[in-house]
C-alpha cells in the first residue's frame, strides 16, 4: 500500500479514536483513496467482531465454578482464622479455669475459720460479736500456712517393759481443742 | 495463607452482592486475555479473593468496574507469563461444513474463535487495551486509567493492535481461500 503513512490514523478512525484535528484530513484522504477505504471498511469489521465478543454467551457452569471455589477458599481462611480463634480462647478459658481452681484454695483457708470464729466466741467469753470476727478472721489466716506451730510439741509417750534394755517411745500428735 | 479481613455478615452478602454484578465481565476479560477457560476462572477466582481482601479499602462510590479490570489485568498477566503459550495460525480449527440451518451459528462462531485466537497473537499489553476498548467498550481514557498508561500510549497500542488483528484474520482467510 502507498498510503501506509495513513494506516495509523485509518485505525484509530475505525475505531472513533482518532483526535478532531486529524478526522478531516483522513476522511478528505479515504474519499479519494480506494485501498484506504478497504482497510478502513476491513478495521471496522473486525472491531464489529471484538465487539460482538461482548454478547458471547459464558456458560453458567464456568461462573457457578468460580463462585464456588471462591467460596470455599473464604471458607478456608474463614475456618483457620475461626481455629487460630478457638486456641486463642481455649487459652483464655484454661487461664480462667486455673484461677477459678487456685481461688477455692484460698477461700477454703477461710472456710474453716469461719466455724472457729463462729463457735469459739461462744467458748470464750460473750464479748461482742462484731469486732471480734475480722480478728478472729485474720489469725486463723495466719495460722493456717504452718499448722504444726498451732498444734504444739507432739506427745511423747513412754513404754517400759520387763526388760530394761527395751522401752517403746510412742509419738503423739496432739491435735488442738475442738477440731 | 492469604489473610482475609474480618467475617461479617454485611461484609460478605455486599461482596457476594458484586461478585453476582461483575463476575460474566471479570471471568469474559480473563477469557479474552488469556484464551483458556481454565486459566481464565484461576483468574477471576484470584481477582475476586482479592477484591474480599480488600474490600474495606474500596471507595464504593467511584465503583468496583475499574479496579476490578486493573486486578484482572495484573493477574491474568501474570498467569499468562507463568503459563507461557504460543498459539500460532496451525492450531485454529478448520472450519466444520455446517448444517444449512445451523449456518449463521456456525459462521458466527468460528468468526469469534478466529478473533481469539487473533487476540492470543497480540502481546499482552496491546491485546489489554483492545480487549478494553473495543471488546468491553470502555473510553480511551478509562482504558488509560485502568492500564496505568497515558492515552497516547493507549492509542498507540490499540491502533497497532487493530492493525496485527486485521493482518491476521486477513492471512488466515487466505490460507483457507
Amino acid at each position: 500500500m502507498s498510503c501506509s503513512k495513513f494506516e495509523i490514523d485509518i485505525a484509530l478512525y475505525a475505531g472513533g479514536d482518532l483526535p478532531d484535528g486529524r478526522i478531516v484530513r483522513i476522511e478528505s484522504h479515504l474519499a479519494e483513496c480506494a485501498d484506504c477505504r478497504a482497510l478502513a471498511e476491513e478495521l471496522r469489521a473486525g472491531r464489529a467482531l471484538l465487539s460482538d465478543l461482548l454478547d458471547e454467551p459464558l456458560e453458567d457452569a464456568m461462573l457457578a465454578q468460580v463462585r464456588q471455589r471462591v467460596m470455599v477458599d473464604l471458607g478456608r481462611a474463614g475456618f483457620s482464622r475461626r481455629s487460630r480463634l478457638y486456641w486463642k480462647l481455649a487459652l483464655a478459658a484454661a487461664l480462667v479455669l486455673a484461677a477459678v481452681l487456685a481461688w477455692p484454695r484460698h477461700s477454703s483457708k477461710h472456710a474453716p475459720a469461719a466455724p472457729i470464729a463462729r463457735v469459739e466466741p461462744s467458748h470464750v467469753t460473750p464479748a461482742p460479736p462484731v469486732n471480734i470476727v475480722p480478728v478472729r478472721h485474720r489469725v486463723v489466716r495466719r495460722r493456717r500456712p504452718a499448722p504444726a506451730a498451732q498444734s504444739g510439741p507432739p506427745l511423747l509417750v513412754q513404754f517400759v517393759t520387763d526388760d530394761p534394755n527395751i522401752v517403746i517411745y510412742w509419738l503423739v500428735n496432739q491435735k488442738p481443742q475442738g477440731d | 495463607m492469604t489473610a482475609y479481613p474480618r467475617e461479617n455478615s454485611g461484609e460478605l452478602a455486599a461482596f457476594e452482592r458484586i461478585m453476582s454484578q461483575c463476575e460474566r465481565r471479570v471471568l469474559r476479560v480473563a477469557l479474552r486475555l488469556l484464551n483458556n477457560p481454565q486459566d481464565a476462572q484461576d483468574a477471576a477466582q484470584e481477582v475476586f479473593l482479592r477484591l474480599y481482601k480488600h474490600l474495606g479499602d474500596l471507595d464504593e462510590t467511584r465503583g468496583y468496574e475499574p479496579w476490578l479490570y486493573r486486578v484482572t489485568v495484573n493477574v491474568c498477566r501474570d498467569i499468562a507469563r507463568g503459563r507461557r503459550r504460543s498459539v500460532g495460525l496451525a492450531e485454529v480449527p478448520d472450519p466444520v461444513a455446517p448444517q444449512p440451518d445451523a449456518y449463521h451459528d456456525a459462521a458466527r462462531a468460528q468468526q469469534r474463535e478466529i478473533i481469539r485466537r487473533g487476540l492470543s497473537c497480540l502481546g499482552e499489553k496491546e491485546r489489554a487495551a483492545l480487549v478494553l476498548r473495543d471488546v468491553e467498550g470502555l473510553s480511551t481514557r478509562e482504558v488509560a486509567g485502568i492500564l496505568g498508561s497515558s492515552e497516547n500510549t493507549v492509542r498507540s497500542q490499540i491502533c497497532s493492535a487493530r492493525l496485527k488483528l486485521r493482518d491476521f484474520t486477513g492471512r488466515l482467510l487466505r490460507r483457507r481461500s
